[in-house]
C-alpha cells in the first residue's frame, strides 16, 4: 500500500515557481549543504535561476531509497552507490558536483598488530556491501592477499553500534567503518589502522547526484536547478577554504553533525574536497575518473550489487564528460556531467 | 425462514460465498501490487522497488536453489532440486535462524516455571513480582548497545535479546493465568492429601497448560521481531541478515519471496502448536 501511494504521490508540479528537492545525510563533504542553506546562499542562488530548492536531511539509506523511488530530485552519494542503487535500479542519474573524495576518511583498523597477511580466518566487522567492504577488498589485493579473500569472515555489523560493539569485546579484532567512528575506535591504543582510504585516492567519490530525467525536463526548470545547486556549492565551498565568513561556514558544517569544530576540522584533513570549480572539472574530465570507476563497477558486480538479473558489468553502463562510455552504449545508466562544474569555473553561473 | 441483509447478526452467508469473500482482500491486495508494479515497470523498465513476476521467479530460484555467495559449494552435476535445496541460501539462513528461534523458545521454559512459583508461592512473588513488573516496561531494543557490549556480538546477545524482550511479558501471562485457577481447588487438593510439588505440577500447571501455549503462540511474533532486529545489528547469517543485505542495492526481488516464507514458517509453528495443544488437551476449551 505504501508504495502505491509513493507511486501516485504527485510529482513537483511545473507551476511556478517549480520545487525541487535535494536529499542529503551526514557526512564530512556533505554536512556544507546544510550550512548552504541556512546561510541562505542556497536561497540566493534559487531566486536568481527562479526556482525552489528545498534541502532535506535523510538517513544515508533512507535517501538512496528515496532518490530510486523518484521522491526526491537529486542525492548525495558515494560513486559506489550511484552505481548500485539508482542506476542499477534502472534509474538514469547525473553526477553533476563532483565533491571530494575519502582520503583517509575510511579505515581498517586492527587489534594487537594483525596484518593483512594474518587477517585470514579472522572474524572483521563491517557494513557489509558498502564502500566499507570495497576498502578492505582493495587492502587485501594490494597486500598480495587477494586469494585469502575468501577465508576473511566478515560480520555484518550496523553502524549505529559497530563502534561500541568491537571496542567491548577484545576477541574481536578487525574492523572496517568511517569517520568519525574511526577517531572513536582509535582512542583504544591497542587498535591500529592498517589501510585506509588515503591509500586509493579518488576510488571513493562523494558525489551529487540528479535525475537524468530532472534534468531533461523540457521546460528547462531542470536545468535551472542545476546551474542553482552548482552555484551555490561552489560558493559556500569558497566561503569554507577562507575569507571572512570560513569560521560561520565551518562551524554552520559543523553543525549539521553535532560535531565540535576540532572534531569537523579534523574529519576534513582525510576529506579531499574539491573545493574549487577548476579541481573538480579536471578530476571529473581526465582518464583517472574512468580507471577509478573501472574497480569500482567491477567490485559492484562480482559482489551481485549490480543485481540479480545483470549478467555483465557492461549492462549497467557509465558515460563520461567526453562522451565515451564504459559498458554497452545503449545502457548507461550514470553519467558524469562536467558541464555545470565547467560553467562554475568560467564564471557563467 | 426471515430473510437478513448481509449485515445482519443473524445473516449466514453459504460456504461458497463465505470462501470466496475470505479470498477478497488477497484478490485486492495482489491487484494493488500487480498495477503498481506494471505501472513502475512501464515508467523505468528495470525498476527494482516493486519487482514484476519475471524478476520475482528469478529473485526465487537464486534464493532457494542456489547457494549464498558467501558459500564455495558449487552444485554436481545433475544435481536434483532437493539437493540443491539443502544448499541453497533460503536453507542456509533458516537453518541459523531457526536454531536462534529454537533455542529462545527452550529458554522460556524455566521462564514459564518461574512464573508457576512466583504466581503460587508468595515468597517468590515477594521476590520477583515487582522486578518482572518493572522490566516488562523495558524497551528491551534500547538496550541493545549494552548487550553487545555484554555479551558480544555472537549468538547469545541475539537469543538474550529475544529473551529479556518477550519473557517478561510472557511471566506476567502465566502469573495472571495461575491466579485465575480457584483457591478452592488448591485448598481442596490439600486436604485430599496433596503436598506442593502435586499442587504446582500436577493441578495447576498441568490445567493452565493450553493456555501458555496458546500465549506462546501470540508471543510469535514478537520473537521474530527481536530476533530480526538482533540479526540486522550483527550477524554473517540468517533471514534478517539477508534481508538487511538485499536492501543495500534493493533486492525486492529477494526480500519478498523471503517476507513470504518467514510468513509461512511463523504460520506452520502456530499451526503446529495449535495442534499440539488440540492433542494434549482436547478438554480445553477457549
Amino acid at each position: 500500500m505504501l508504495v502505491a501511494l509513493f507511486a501516485f504521490a504527485p510529482r513537483a508540479q511545473a507551476a511556478a515557481p517549480p520545487t525541487f528537492t535535494v536529499g542529503w545525510s551526514v557526512y564530512a563533504g556533505w554536512n556544507p549543504y546544510f550550512y548552504m542553506q541556512k546561510s541562505g546562499i542556497l536561497k540566493k542562488w534559487a531566486d536568481k535561476y527562479g526556482v525552489v530548492i528545498k534541502v532535506q536531511r535523510f538517513d544515508y539509506a533512507a535517501s538512496l531509497d528515496s532518490f530510486v523511488a523518484k521522491n526526491i530530485d537529486a542525492c548525495t552519494m558515494t560513486n559506489m552507490e550511484a552505481l548500485d542503487m539508482p542506476a542499477a535500479a534502472g534509474v538514469d542519474s547525473t553526477a553533476i558536483v563532483m565533491g571530494d573524495y575519502s582520503n583517509g576518511n575510511d579505515a581498517v583498523l586492527t587489534r594487537n598488530g594483525l596484518t593483512f597477511d594474518k587477517l585470514s580466518g579472522h572474524k572483521v566487522m563491517l557494513v557489509q556491501k558498502t564502500v566499507s567492504e570495497y576498502l578492505l577488498e582493495r587492502g587485501m589485493v594490494m597486500n598480495g592477499q587477494q586469494a585469502k579473500l575468501n577465508t576473511l569472515k566478515l560480520i555484518n555489523t550496523s553502524d549505529s553500534d559497530i563502534a561500541p560493539a568491537f571496542l567491548n569485546n577484545k576477541g574481536n579484532e578487525a574492523v572496517v567503518t568511517w569517520k568519525p567512528l574511526v577517531s572513536q575506535i582509535l582512542e583504544d591504543k591497542s587498535v591500529h589502522s592498517i589501510f585506509d582510504s588515503s591509500k586509493i585516492p579518488g576510488e571513493i567519490l562523494d558525489l551529487l547526484v540528479v535525475q537524468t530525467s530532472v534534468l531533461q525536463r523540457p521546460d528547462g526548470s531542470g536545468e535551472r536547478f542545476a546551474k542553482a545547486i552548482t552555484g551555490a556549492w561552489y560558493e559556500t565551498m569558497s566561503q569554507m577554504a577562507g575569507g571572512p565568513q570560513q569560521l560561520a561556514a565551518l562551524k554552520g558544517s559543523a553543525a549539521a553533525s553535532s560535531d565540535t569544530l576540532e572534531s569537523y576540522k579534523e574529519q576534513l584533513k582525510t576529506t579531499a574536497l574539491f573545493a574549487t570549480p577548476k579541481a573538480a572539472t579536471e578530476f571529473t574530465t581526465s582518464p583517472t575518473l574512468k580507471q577509478k570507476m573501472e574497480l569500482v563497477r567491477q567490485f559492484c558486480f562480482t559482489h551481485g550489487l549490480l543485481g540479480k538479473g545483470i549478467k555483465s558489468v557492461d549492462d549497467v553502463s557509465i558515460a563520461y564528460p567526453d562522451g565515451s562510455v564504459q559498458g554497452r552504449k545503449d545502457r548507461v545508466r550514470l553519467r558524469f556531467d562536467a558541464k555545470y562544474m565547467q560553467a562554475a569555473m568560467q564564471g557563467k553561473l | 425462514m426471515a430473510r437478513f441483509s448481509p449485515f445482519d447478526i443473524q445473516a449466514r452467508p453459504n460456504y461458497l460465498l463465505g470462501q470466496a469473500l475470505s479470498f477478497v482482500l488477497f484478490v485486492v491486495c495482489l491487484g494493488l501490487y500487480i498495477h503498481t508494479s506494471k505501472a513502475r515497470h512501464q515508467e523505468n523498465p528495470e525498476d527494482r522497488v516493486v519487482p514484476s513476476a519475471a524478476q520475482l521467479r528469478a529473485g526465487i530460484h537464486s534464493s532457494a536453489l542456489e547457494p549464498a555467495e558467501e558459500d564455495d559449494y558449487i552444485a554436481p552435476e545433475g544435481a536434483g532440486k532437493w539437493e540443491r535445496f539443502r544448499h541453497s541460501m533460503i536453507w542456509k539462513d533458516t537453518a541459523s535462524s531457526g536454531k536462534r528461534f529454537g533455542i529462545s523458545l527452550l529458554l522460556f521454559l524455566p521462564a514459564i516455571l518461574l512464573a508457576l512459583h512466583i504466581g503460587l508461592y508468595p515468597y517468590f512473588n515477594a521476590g520477583f513480582m515487582r522486578f518482572v513488573l518493572f522490566f516488562d516496561k523495558i524497551v528491551a531494543l534500547s538496550l541493545l548497545p549494552i548487550l553487545i557490549i555484554v555479551f558480544g556480538t555472537d549468538e547469545l546477545s541475539k537469543i538474550s535479546l529475544i529473551f529479556i524482550g518477550v519473557a517478561p511479558t510472557l511471566i506476567l501471562d502465566v502469573i495472571q493465568m495461575v491466579k485465575a485457577v480457584p483457591q478452592e481447588q488448591v485448598v481442596k487438593s490439600f486436604t485430599l492429601g496433596a503436598n506442593d510439588f502435586d499442587v504446582t505440577y500436577r493441578v495447576v500447571l498441568k490445567q493452565i497448560m493450553p493456555q501458555i501455549i496458546n500465549s506462546l503462540r501470540l508471543n510469535l511474533k514478537p520473537i521474530m521481531l527481536f530476533l530480526f532486529a538482533g540479526e540486522m545489528i550483527a550477524a554473517s547469517d540468517g533471514l534478517a541478515y539477508r534481508i538487511a543485505i538485499m536492501r543495500r542495492h534493493m533486492g525486492m526481488d529477494v526480500i519478498l519471496p523471503y517476507v513470504l516464507w518467514v510468513a509461512l514458517l511463523l504460520f506452520l509453528v502456530d499451526f503446529g502448536l495449535r495442534l499440539v495443544n488440540k492433542r494434549m488437551h482436547p478438554w480445553f476449551q477457549s
